[in-house]
């Protein structure tokens, strides 16, 4: 019981990943990535292919997300321009093609069988201490991507970032080039999504394309909506919510009779529970937080200060 | 081609892509397969039955959650996620009521020889189903007055509601034709092949690159592209196999062609059919 909540912890904290990175791109941006889990493939294999051949896991992983943001720059180079749906379109099919590609490339990734992948730590003889270390590194990536992420929400750019999101017209009208700036948290998006891919990789040890459907994609956004779009500690709230209802689904499984196939009725709730969002919450558990910058703290004391010399 | 209409209809009027039109394609050939099969009633009654089932859970699907939605000011970005959220409700639900294994009509097509090429009769009747569905089409929406009021909503919404269209009702008659549509095409495409709750999302995004070449919303448009894009996935797919690569590439086909118009003209084809 113990080693399944560890192994749940090392789950939250790689989907924390996965959302922070859709949070930057869906919550900040307004920038619709229906094919998260392409990216999120592209550092799985990415990684399981350079340790094969001997390189350090530290640059393995930093190749994952440094592929994972190139192809990001590739795959939303013709949709940035137009509307949202083009992108999610273009971008989900990209995940499926990549996924078949995988799939059908034998020599390359193993086809369906997939590949081993070399774990970041070598095996000390106890599922505990390797769930531990992995604890370890996986919530280090993601302190590091909360960081970003966290300090690109309350900068100059990601002020610009939320102005083209609200009005695109006008953020251009004050000369802020928004095909580049999208592209460009598109990448970073992506970046996180693939270093997210390879501790994936490494911690599960082995890689098959039937990991990488269409329903990860899902799974994240949920997480996002459910957590609250723009809002980072939502991202991570809603990363841990949804692994929770997963596994407590898993579980409960075992004990419930239903008339239902329990996977099927997971699904159908999943899908139900994000059309209540959509409904009743739209702006998620935790709302888009406010910018915090230097000339507001200022703005706030100096109105204090006022206050205090009128009373 | 059948899907794809109905797909670029929905999508031209309410304004965002129906991930859950691959659903209503799959609906449509169980209900069809439950029909002819399990029932024992034959095939043009499974038709029939498909197309009112599916019809009614598109426009059920319209006004019970994309309507609503829209009304409470969801972006396009929401009205995606509801769309796929719904599919997922959709295709488990078909998957728990019958179950993952693929299954087979029954019924057999004499096959003849045209040349080198084995044709089937189902082929045959495909072709004419869709050029007989696109000649209706083509003559309710040129000659009746629903036909007309469909186009004015597609292309100027305010306009429509001020010459006194009843926009709702004439979405909601499109959401219900183009769900039913779907379930023909998903008839189709399980006597061709098979039936499983993934029938419709293996073949949702070559729909969508129909729908985007042919520009979004345009029912010509759709007609044109649909043969462009069959045609190319066919020939690929012998260039594929002349290459030496594996022929699951087929699916690349259709992306490609997405990309390429993406770039050189996101309004598809919609310019050469300016409608008059």
């Amino acid at each position: 019981m113990g080693l399944y909540f560890l192994d749940f912890v090392v789950f939250v904290g790689i989907f924390g990943i996965v959302a922070l990175s859709l949070n930057l791109e869906f919550g900040f941006a307004g920038l619709a990535n229906f094919g998260k889990v392409a990216f999120f493939l592209v550092g799985a294999y990415t990684y399981a292919l350079l340790s094969q051949i001997g390189i350090p896991f530290s640059l393995c992983l930093i190749a994952g997300a440094l592929v994972a943001a190139i192809f990001g720059w590739l795959v939303s180079l013709p949709a940035l321009r137009l509307r949202a749906d083009y992108l999610a379109i273009s971008v989900l099919a990209f995940g499926e093609i990549l996924r078949l590609i995988v799939k059908s490339e034998i020599w390359l990734a193993g086809g369906d069988w997939g590949m081993r992948v070399a774990p970041v730590f070598p095996w000390m003889g106890s599922e505990l201490i390797y769930r531990l270390e992995n604890i370890g590194l996986v919530f280090v990536c993601l302190f590091i991507c909360f960081v970003v992420a966290q300090l690109l929400a309350n900068s100059p750019y990601g002020r610009v970032v939320r102005a083209i999101r609200e009005d695109e017209i006008a953020a251009e009208a004050l000369g802020k080039d928004r095909a580049k700036y999208k592209a460009q948290i598109f990448m970073l998006g992506s970046a996180m999504a693939g270093l997210a891919g390879g501790l994936f990789a490494q911690y599960l040890q082995y890689v098959v394309p039937g990991m990488f459907m269409p329903m990860v994609t899902f799974t994240v956004w949920i997480m996002v909506l459910l957590g609250g779009p723009a809002n980072n500690w939502g991202a991570l709230l809603g990363a841990g919510l949804v692994e929770l209802f997963d596994r407590g689904a898993n579980i409960a499984k075992d004990y419930l009779v239903l008339p239902v196939d329990p996977s099927s009725l997971q699904y159908i709730l999943f899908g139900a529970l994000i059309i209540f969002v959509l409904f009743y919450r739209p702006q998620g558990l935790l709302k888009e937080s406010p910018i915090k910058t230097k000339a507001l703290e200022l703005a706030r004391y100096e109105r204090s200060v006022a206050k205090d010399k009128g009373s | 081609m059948l899907g794809a209409v109905g797909l670029t209809m929905t999508y031209g009027l309410s304004a965002f892509p129906n991930f859950a039109h691959a659903e209503f394609i799959t609906l449509g050939a169980f209900i069809g397969y439950l029909v002819a099969e399990q029932l024992g009633l034959g095939l043009p009654l499974a038709f029939i039955v498909a197309f009112l089932v599916s019809g009614v859970v598109g426009f059920l699907c319209y006004r019970g959650v994309f309507q609503p939605l829209a009304k409470r000011g969801a972006s396009i970005i929401h009205l995606m996620v509801a769309s796929i959220a719904l599919g997922f409700i959709l295709r488990h639900s078909i998957g728990a009521a019958w179950g993952w294994h693929p299954l087979y009509f029954t019924s057999r097509w004499p096959a003849f020889d045209l040349g080198a090429i084995r044709v089937t009769e189902l082929w045959l009747w495909i072709i004419f189903a869709a050029m007989a569905v696109a000649f209706v089409m083509h003559l309710i929406l040129t000659r009746t007055k629903i036909g007309k009021a469909i186009r004015a909503t597609s292309s100027n919404p305010e306009l429509a509601l001020a010459s006194g269209i009843n926009i709702d009702r004439v979405i909601w008659i499109t959401w219900f034709v183009g769900g039913g549509l779907a379930a023909i095409a998903g008839i189709f495409r399980g006597a061709d092949t098979q039936i499983w709750p993934m029938t419709g999302w293996d073949i949702i995004l070559p729909m969508f690159a129909v729908a985007i070449l042919g520009g979004i919303g345009n029912f010509y448009g759709a007609i044109v592209a649909a043969l462009i894009v069959g045609l190319a996935e066919n020939i690929g797919v012998v260039a594929l196999a002349a290459l030496g690569l594996s022929t699951t590439y087929r699916m690349a086909i259709p992306f490609l062609i997405l990309i390429i118009t993406l770039i050189v003209k996101p309004q598809g084809l919609a310019m050469l059919f300016r409608r008059a």
